[in-house]
C-alpha cells in the first residue's frame, strides 16, 4: 500500500527527514509515533504529495508521489493537523464541496455525505457553520471530509489532538472500525493511543526510525531488574554467563549495591535462573522484578538514542 | 484542467466574497461613486450644451476621466484580491486544497474568474445609470464608445486581477499583497502617466512608449471609441504572464 524508499526532506540547511525507508501492507493501522518535530509531519506531507521530497522515493498502491501526484490523491484520505476548514462555509456545504473536487459522482454525493456525516457523528450538525464549531466538532468535519470518496488509506495527523476524553474514545472507536475497510496510518504523540488502536508501530525521531515493529512483539518485551550486594563487575559477569541472556545493563552501582537491567532472548523468564546464581556466589539478594517494558520506556529510550547519535557525526557524513 | 472542478472552486471563491463585509462595502462605494459622477453629469448636460465638454465626450466624463473612480478602483482592487491566494496560505486550507485531485493550474485560474466577476459586479453600478439617460433622459450617447470603453474595462479587469492575484500568492498576510498590488496599479495608472507629461514637456523621444503604457491614456481611447488591439494584446499578455507566475509560486511552496 505504502512503499517509501530513502525518502528525505530537507528545508533549507536543516535536514527534517533523513532517508526514511518502510512499507505498509494493505488493511494495517500503522501509529506513527515520536516527539515534537521528529518529521512526523513532513512524512506525511510528503506522502501525500503536499511536498514534494528532496531524496528518496514514495509511492502509494504503486502510484510514484512525483510522478503520478493526481493518482494518488485520489487514493488518500488526508486529514491535516489543526483540521484548516473555510469558516463561513456550513459543514453540508463543504462536504458537497470537497466531493465534488474528489470526483464523488454526482449520483453518489448525497449519499456519500449522508454516510460520513452519520459515521462522525455530525448527523444533526450538517446546518452548523464551520467557523462556529469547538475543536472536537472540527476534527470530526476533518474526519468526515477525508473519508468522503472512500479512499483506500487514511492519512490522519493527529486526529485526536484537543478533544476532550469522551471525543477521543469516540474517534479511536471510529479509526479502530475504519482499520478493516481502509489502510490506516495516523501520527500521535500519546503512546496510549498506539496501544488503543494500532497493529503497528513506526517510532521516528529526529528524522529517523528508530523502532518500526509491531504492538505485541514491543509489549512483550520483558527485562528483569535485579539488585544484590557485591562487587559489580563480578556479579555483571555471572549474569552474562547465564543462558538466554541478551544484555545486562548496571542501572546504578553505589555503596556496594548495584542495580542491573538484565534482557533475555524473546522475553524469557530468567529470575529463578539469576537468583540462584547470586547467591550461590554467596552475594545477597535485595530486589528482584519482572518489567515489562511499556512502549512509553521504549519511546524514551529510543528518542534518547536518537538524540545521542546525532550529536555524534557519522562517519563518512560531511 | 478540467471544466468540473473549475466551477466548483469558482463558486465557493465567490460565494465567500458575499458571505463577509467586503465585496458589499466595495460595491457600496462605487456605487456612491456613479451616483455622484452621474449627477455631475447630468449637471452639465444640463447647461448651455454647446460649451460643456461633457456633452462631446460624455463616457470620459461619468468613468474614465474621473480621479475618484481611479482612485477608488485603486484601492477596491487590491482589496478584493489580496485574500485569493493568501488567506489559503494563512488559515491552511491551501494544503486541503493541493492535497485532492486538482491541479494548481486549476486552483489559480478559479481564484482569477471569481476576481474577474468581481471586479465586473464592482463596475455594475456604473452600468445601471446609462439607461436612464439613454431612454428616459432622451440624450442618445453613441453605442458604439460605451461597447469599446467595456471591452477596454474588461481587458483591463482581467490584467489588474491576475496581478492581485500573484502578489496574492507570495505571502500568508492579506495586507502585504494589498499593498504591492496597490503600488503596480499606481505605477500602472499614474506614474505612466505623469512620466508621459514629463517627457512630452522635454521632448523625449520615449514619451510615445509612455503614451502607450499609460492605462489613463488608453481607457481614455476606449472611451472614445477607439478599441486599439495592441492594447488589448498587452493586457492579455501580462494578465497571461501573471497567471503563470502564479501558478509557479504556488508549485515552488511545495518544495
Amino acid at each position: 500500500m505504502i512503499e517509501v524508499a530513502d525518502l528525505s526532506k530537507q528545508y533549507g540547511t536543516i535536514q527534517a527527514v533523513k532517508k526514511l525507508t518502510f512499507h505498509v501492507d494493505r488493511g494495517e493501522i500503522v501509529g506513527f509515533l515520536g516527539p515534537n518535530g521528529a518529521g512526523k509531519t513532513t512524512t506525511m506531507r510528503m506522502l501525500t504529495t503536499y511536498l514534494t521530497p528532496t531524496s528518496g522515493r514514495a509511492s502509494i498502491s504503486g502510484h510514484d508521489v512525483l510522478d503520478e501526484a493526481l493518482e494518488v490523491r485520489k487514493k488518500v484520505g488526508y486529514l491535516p493537523e489543526n483540521v484548516p476548514l473555510y469558516p463561513e462555509m456550513r459543514v453540508r456545504e463543504y462536504l458537497s464541496y470537497r466531493a465534488q473536487l474528489k470526483d464523488v459522482p454526482r449520483s453518489k454525493r448525497r449519499s456519500a455525505i449522508d454516510y460520513v456525516l452519520e459515521r462522525c457523528g455530525l448527523a444533526d450538525f450538517d446546518r452548523r457553520i464551520l467557523g462556529q464549531l469547538s475543536k472536537g466538532y472540527r476534527q470530526r468535519v476533518g474526519l468526515a471530509e477525508s473519508l468522503i470518496h472512500d479512499p483506500d488509506l487514511l492519512i490522519l495527523d493527529e486526529p485526536t489532538a484537543g478533544l476532550d476524553p469522551i471525543q477521543v474514545r469516540e474517534v479511536r472507536a471510529l479509526i479502530r472500525e475504519l482499520g478493516g475497510k481502509h489502510t490506516i496510518l495516523l501520527s500521535t504523540h500519546i503512546m496510549t493511543e498506539v496501544e488503543a488502536v494500532c497493529g503497528r508501530v513506526i517510532l521516528i525521531a529526529a528524522g529517523r526510525i528508530a523502532i518500526d515493529d509491531r504492538i505485541e512483539r514491543i509489549q512483550t518485551e520483558n527485562a528483569i531488574v535485579l539488585q544484590a550486594r557485591g562487587p559489580e563487575n563480578a556479579m555483571k559477569k555471572a549474569l552474562e554467563s547465564a543462558p538466554k541472556v541478551r544484555r545486562v545493563t548496571t542501572l546504578n552501582d553505589s555503596g556496594g549495591v548495584a542495580t542491573f537491567e538484565i534482557q533475555t532472548e524473546d522475553g524469557v523468564d530468567l529470575r529463578e535462573e539469576l537468583a540462584h546464581r547470586l547467591v550461590h556466589n554467596g552475594w545477597a539478594l535485595r530486589q528482584l522484578d519482572l518489567r515489562r517494558s511499556s512502549l512509553e520506556e521504549r519511546f524514551v529510550r529510543a528518542v534518547a538514542d536518537a538524540s545521542v547519535r546525532v550529536d555524534q557525526p557519522e562517519s563518512g557524513a560531511a | 484542467m478540467s471544466v468540473r472542478h473549475l466551477f466548483p472552486l469558482f463558486r465557493r471563491e465567490l460565494a465567500s466574497y458575499f458571505l463577509g463585509p467586503m465585496a458589499f462595502l466595495v460595491l457600496l462605494a462605487f456605487q456612491g461613486i456613479a451616483w455622484f459622477n452621474f449627477w455631475d453629469l447630468l449637471e452639465r448636460l444640463d447647461r448651455n450644451r454647446a460649451t460643456v465638454s461633457g456633452l462631446r465626450d460624455p463616457l470620459n466624463f461619468y468613468l474614465s476621466g474621473s480621479v475618484p473612480f481611479w482612485i477608488a478602483l485603486m484601492i477596491a482592487l487590491p482589496a478584493l484580491t489580496m485574500r485569493l491566494i493568501s488567506e489559503e496560505n494563512r488559515s491552511g486550507t491551501i494544503e486541503t486544497l493541493l492535497t485532492v485531485p486538482i491541479t494548481e493550474g486549476e486552483v489559480v485560474i478559479s481564484k482569477w474568474l471569481a476576481g474577474v466577476v468581481m471586479y465586473i459586479v464592482m463596475l455594475m453600478p456604473f452600468i445601471i445609470y446609462l439607461p436612464f439617460l439613454y431612454v428616459q433622459g432622451k440624450f442618445h450617447f453613441d453605442i458604439g464608445p460605451f461597447i469599446s470603453l467595456s471591452i477596454g474595462m474588461l481587458s483591463l479587469g482581467l490584467m489588474f486581477v491576475a496581478i492581485g492575484l500573484f502578489f496574492s500568492s507570495l505571502t500568508r498576510n492579506q495586507i502585504v499583497a494589498a499593498i504591492w498590488t496597490f503600488l503596480t496599479f499606481f505605477l500602472f495608472i499614474f506614474l505612466t502617466e505623469a512620466a508621459y507629461g514629463y517627457a512630452l514637456a522635454k521632448q523625449e523621444r520615449w514619451a510615445e512608449l509612455m503614451q502607450f503604457l499609460s492605462v489613463l491614456n488608453q481607457v481614455h481611447a476606449f472611451a472614445i471609441g477607439q478599441l486599439d488591439l495592441r492594447i488589448l494584446s498587452v493586457h492579455f499578455s501580462i494578465c497571461a504572464l501573471m497567471l503563470f507566475l502564479t501558478i509557479k509560486v504556488v508549485e515552488w511552496r511545495r518544495a
